[in-house]
């Protein structure tokens, strides 16, 4: 039998001033079940916490409400001074009679009448709340981050400094991504290899992490704490343990021919290749699409050369499972190319290129060891325009947000210009600039007043060419939308960042969601950035949407701090306010029909599918299962489910019927 | 007729069906469900305007489903049901061959499910033709009339739940009805019960009803309840811009959305 | 009529509507008192027989009421929400039941002001409306039946 006890808060004045708390008291005291009635001035003190625990063992109490303010402030204080009282804490519910009722009514018989019903709704709720243990989940602590470019070294060397393991996942030879194809970085023109290469090193020799490179996720399952990992290690078709990197093989491969990623194909390669000198691991892949041994069945140069070895033809894919607590997603972007743009030429013209072929002209490194050489005939531009804003901002060509990076490396590849070709004009068309950040606005000021870089306010309408020189055709705003004409060398397209490819693929293997533009989506857009929908999943750098290497690197060190903060226990422990479906004995083992709609509704990816099987395996019926890790308890599959077959503790469908009841009837 | 008979036959003697669920003629000259194990009697099947009823609900019942591999005689409607009931993990597609009959009753080639969903997609989707004009009438009348329009149809229920019986959404083993903890639906057929379990049934086959009918047609009574499905079917379509049981994938409308659902009435 | 005070139920959510009427409070608004409030995770959390509950016990207007799209504290339950409530509402419709009697909005945990003038919208309109007495004659005629028949 229910033994309830209610206690009336004045909290000060601030309900006793307006509700009549001693009749709201007597009139609960009356109401079956409730052997304990009383008020009290301030609930939340010492002293009306201790009156709380007592009356839990002296009237043996199963259940408790204080009527007091809202549960969103004291929920949890009395639910904890429940449990030190002994009682379950989830046989604890609030009555809000501040907030929702003395602070918003005038002094009447009516807000009395009020508080004495929600009062009630809350007696008849809390005698259908059950004891809830916290549900705890076991935690592997091992991080696995995808992608390996400035984000993802980022979040590694931050969870793996804080003593967990972690392994990294690289689908391309080596890792660096986009950071180390850069020139220089803005505002401060630094080199970017020198900045990241010691990093990407780092990553390789750091104790707790295990790198994969030439690696793909094959699939995700489990959940915070327990995914299950397998990842796809595609052939690199030689022993990375005998091989040396001595490099022989790829200065002996016969095929040369295979446009330079890393270049962003101003250059060329062989088919065994290492991506670029500082790559890491700094050992060979053979790219088998080009290499004329597996296109023509002969050749195997490499294997003859190599003085330890190493190559294997035919090593297979391999695939390893591996167990993991926690996922960082950090896949980064990639750019539109000239190809994208008809007014442009679709790519036609060779000395239009995107901001990424700008970085490895720059790049001392790069194809034309830095010297600014235009792609068609070499020849150093003696006028070059930049385009800003080429795809973004343009809901015209389905891209309508800032693609925010543009601005400064527009501004950062006109200066660079200026200081290498010191008596070429540099011209930019932009729409707006963009340079919130620390020292941003002053490095366009300063490509604009000390490298007299020619901003122009108005976008480009049509490229064509015209003896030899591409002529940009586009207009300044700014003076009465005059049509502008340059004849230009060479025009770089500050393209619009998108979503890396094959991004839809994997936040699919993940569970996580993505938005229209195939970006992943964080948990909230301002107060749970680095987190994912699903608990456990979180995200670092460009992949939620374009970002410059400070963004990232920040966002990549906020998500390893929630990696450390769930490696930071043994177990994890969660509010018990899950969904629940139902189950019973054979032959029924539950009403669930398995629909799976409920599936479908589920932000959290937390409905399983339960197979009940026969001792010789047959399926007798499949149904829906709550995962209590991930489930966070939003209810909605509850009030989907046609069979009334899921229910939701803490708010039961028992529970909130009897409050309709309760609060519209009387006594 | 003979090309389904003949199939029918053909299917049974390969043994590449167990069953062949179709329509015979009963003792009154009414068609009623027929379920043909054995090729000699597969002449029994029949084919015309009398074979109305959405034989789809047959296919969740365990005492069919144990027959394994099954082909089954379906009009559109039919067709339709087998669509909704695959995509809510009820039959497997691949138990099934497909008997279609086109609206001229001649019998269709339906290989697959993917050619179903073919023929599905050039089919008009909408109400049956009488039941938009009702629906049309009952839509100009005013709040009140409609209310005492329903209020006395609902007078006549005496909640035998045939409406249900002949769904072949209507698959739970557990209906709400059925749930006393709490009591959703008062028991009692009454005017608050019926009205209740009326609204509990058109509700839970939004975005679900294919528009057959079959539920209208089973009422002992005469309540025309299938026009409340059909309302919301249409209203989904106009919403949504889904037709339920067009594909083996779909999901219910109820759990999906789009950000952008425009609705007017939430301030 | 004008000393009818009609009883209105409020189904809110926990992460915004519920926040947004504590936050009338704290800023101590005034609102009729008529409406009682009952809590929910989420919008999508709320059954559309709940709402037929409340008629059957007596309310005569209710308030339905969570987050703004986007702003679902369960990313999506809102959105689900909102199908629901489409169906629902052509539903009543099409059988004649009131849905002026029901209030659907989206109240984030900075309108508090905004929770107040919902409210008061709500009451005046059901007040004006009268007592729900065709919802409680379905159920009185229940209960007179089964007196008879006792």
């Amino acid at each position: 039998m229910a033994r309830i006890g209610v206690f009336v808060c004045h909290c000060g004045e601030n309900i006793s001033a307006t509700v009549d708390c001693g009749k709201v008291a007597e009139t609960i005291g009356k109401l079956k079940h409730v052997v304990l009635s009383t008020e009290y001035k301030y609930m939340c003190s010492d002293p009306g916490q201790t009156l709380i625990k007592e009356a839990i063992k002296e009237h043996n109490l199963t259940g408790v409400v204080v009527s007091a303010c809202s549960p969103r402030m004291h929920e949890p204080t009395f639910r904890k001074a429940c449990a030190e009282g002994g009682l379950n804490p989830y046989l604890c519910e609030m009555a809000n009679l501040r907030e929702h009722c003395s602070w918003v009514h005038e002094k009447n018989e009516l807000t009395t009448e009020k508080a004495i019903d929600i009062v009630r709704t809350q007696v008849e709720k809390v005698k259908l709340n059950s004891a809830l243990q916290p549900i705890k989940v076991p935690v592997t602590k091992t991080a696995m981050v995808i992608g390996g470019g400035i984000a993802g070294i980022q979040a590694a060397l931050d969870i793996a400094n804080t003593g967990h393991k972690v392994v990294m996942i690289e689908r391309s030879p080596s890792i660096g991504g986009h950071m180390s194809q850069l020139s220089e970085t803005f505002p401060t023109l630094d080199c970017s290899q020198c900045i990241l290469t010691p990093r990407m090193v780092e990553v390789a020799q750091h104790p707790n992490i295990t790198l994969y490179t030439y690696a793909e996720v094959e699939s995700v399952e489990g959940f915070i704490g327990n995914f299950t990992v397998k990842v796809r290690k595609k052939a690199k078709s030689l022993d990375e343990k005998l091989c040396t990197g001595c490099g022989l093989c790829t200065t002996k491969c016969p095929q040369k021919k295979i446009p330079n990623e890393f270049e962003q194909g101003m250059g060329m390669r062989p088919a065994i290749y290492i991506p670029f000198p500082q790559a890491v691991p700094n050992r060979p892949v053979i790219d088998r699409e080009h290499c004329t041994y597996y296109i023509k069945g002969k050749c195997k140069i490499c294997e003859i050369v190599c003085p330890t070895k190493a190559i294997r033809f035919d090593q297979p894919d391999e695939i390893i499972e591996l167990q993991i607590g926690a996922i960082v997603a950090a896949t980064g972007f990639d750019i539109k190319h000239a190809d994208f743009f008809p007014e442009y030429g679709y790519g036609r013209y060779k000395d239009i290129i995107d901001g990424l072929q700008f970085e490895r002209l720059a790049s001392a490194s790069g194809p034309t060891s830095g010297v600014i050489k235009r792609p068609s005939d070499g020849q150093i531009p003696k006028n070059i325009v930049f385009i800003a804003c080429a795809g973004s901002r343009d809901p015209a060509k389905g891209i309508a947000y800032c693609s925010k990076i543009c601005c400064m490396y527009t501004a950062k590849h006109a200066m660079l210009y200026k200081h290498k070709v010191h008596e070429g004009k540099a011209h930019v068309f932009y729409m707006d600039i963009r340079s919130g950040g620390k020292n941003y606005d002053e490095f366009v000021r300063r490509a604009i007043e000390e490298d007299h870089v020619n901003y122009i306010r108005g976008r480009v309408s049509t490229i064509y060419e015209r003896n030899g020189k591409l002529i940009v055709k586009g207009v300044d705003t700014l003076l009465s939308s005059m049509p502008v004409e340059i004849e230009a060398d060479m025009v770089v397209l500050a393209t619009a960042g998108v979503a890396n490819s094959g991004a839809e693929e994997l936040a699919q293997k993940l569970h996580i969601s993505y938005d229209s533009h195939k970006f992943f989506a964080e948990a909230h857009p301002k107060l749970k950035p680095v987190e994912t929908n699903t608990a456990g999943i979180f995200l670092a750098g460009a992949c939620q949407n374009p970002k410059d290497i400070p963004d990232s690197v920040s966002q990549a060190s906020g998500s390893a701090v929630k990696v450390a903060a769930l490696f930071s226990q043994n177990e994890l422990t969660r509010e018990p306010l899950v969904a629940v479906v139902n189950r019973m004995g054979p032959p029924l083992h539950s009403t669930c029909v398995g629909c799976f709609l409920c599936q479908a509704v589920c932000p959290y990816q937390a409905i399983e599918r339960e197979d009940i099987k026969t001792r010789d395996g047959k399926v007798l019926k499949s149904l829906a299962k709550i995962n209590e890790g991930l489930c966070q308890g939003c209810g909605t599959c509850v009030a989907l489910c046609r069979s009334k077959s899921i229910d939701l503790h803490g708010y039961s469908n028992n529970q909130v019927y009897a409050e309709v009841v309760a609060l519209l009837n009387e006594y | 007729m003979n090309n389904l008979i003949s199939r029918a036959k053909e299917l049974l003697e390969s043994k590449t069906v167990n069953v062949v669920i179709g329509y015979e003629a009963g003792p009154t000259g009414l068609a009623r469900p027929a379920f043909i194990t054995d090729s000699a009697k597969a002449d029994k099947l029949i084919y015309d305007e009398r074979c109305v009823q959405n034989l789809a609900v047959y296919l969740t019942k365990a005492e069919v489903k144990n027959f394994g591999k099954m082909a089954i005689v379906a009009r559109l409607p039919v067709m339709r049901s087998i669509m909704m009931l695959i995509s809510e993990q009820q039959v497997i597609g691949d138990n099934l061959i497909i008997l279609g009959i086109s609206e001229d009753n001649s019998l269709l080639d339906i290989a697959s499910i993917s050619v179903m969903q073919g023929y599905i997609d050039k089919c008009d989707l909408g109400n049956p033709s009488k039941d938009r004009e009702i629906l049309a009438e009952l839509n100009k009348m005013t709040p009140e009339e409609k209310f005492s329009w329903w209020q006395n149809q609902f007078s006549k229920c005496i909640k035998c739940y045939a409406c249900r019986q002949a769904c072949p959404m209507c698959y739970c083993i557990r209906c709400t009805v059925e749930v006393n903890q709490p009591q959703w639906i008062p028991v009692q057929a009454n005017a608050h019960g019926n009205t209740e379990w009326h609204i509990l049934r058109a509700m839970h086959l939004a975005g679900r009803c294919i528009s057959c009918g079959e539920c209208g047609r089973a009422c002992p009574v005469g309540i025309p309840c299938h026009l409340l499905t059909m309302q919301l079917a249409d209203q989904v379509w106009n919403y949504f811009h889904v037709h339920a049981g067009t594909s083996d994938k779909m999901n219910s409308v109820l759990s999906t959305y789009e950000p952008n659902d425009k609705e007017s009435f939430i301030i | 009529m004008s000393d009818f005070e009609p009883k209105v139920v409020a189904f809110v959510c926990n992460w915004c509507t519920y926040a947004g009427a504590d936050l009338t409070g704290t800023s101590r608004l005034k609102y009729a008192s008529n409406v009682k409030i009952i809590r929910f995770p989420c919008t999508g959390r709320i059954d559309f027989m709940l709402l037929l509950k409340a008629f059957a016990n007596g309310a005569d207007g209710i308030i339905v009421s969570g987050c703004h799209p986007n702003d679902c504290h369960y990313t999506s339950g809102n959105f689900h929400a909102k199908r629901r409530w489409i169906m629902f509402k052509e539903l009543m419709d099409f059988m004649g039941i009131d849905m002026n009697r029901v209030t659907f909005s989206w109240v984030s945990a900075a309108e508090g002001a905004k929770w107040a003038e919902v409210v008061n919208e709500t009451v005046t309109r059901i007040r004006e409306m009268g007592p729900y007495v065709s919802y409680k004659e379905l159920v009185n005629k229940t209960i007179e039946e089964e007196v008879k028949n006792e």
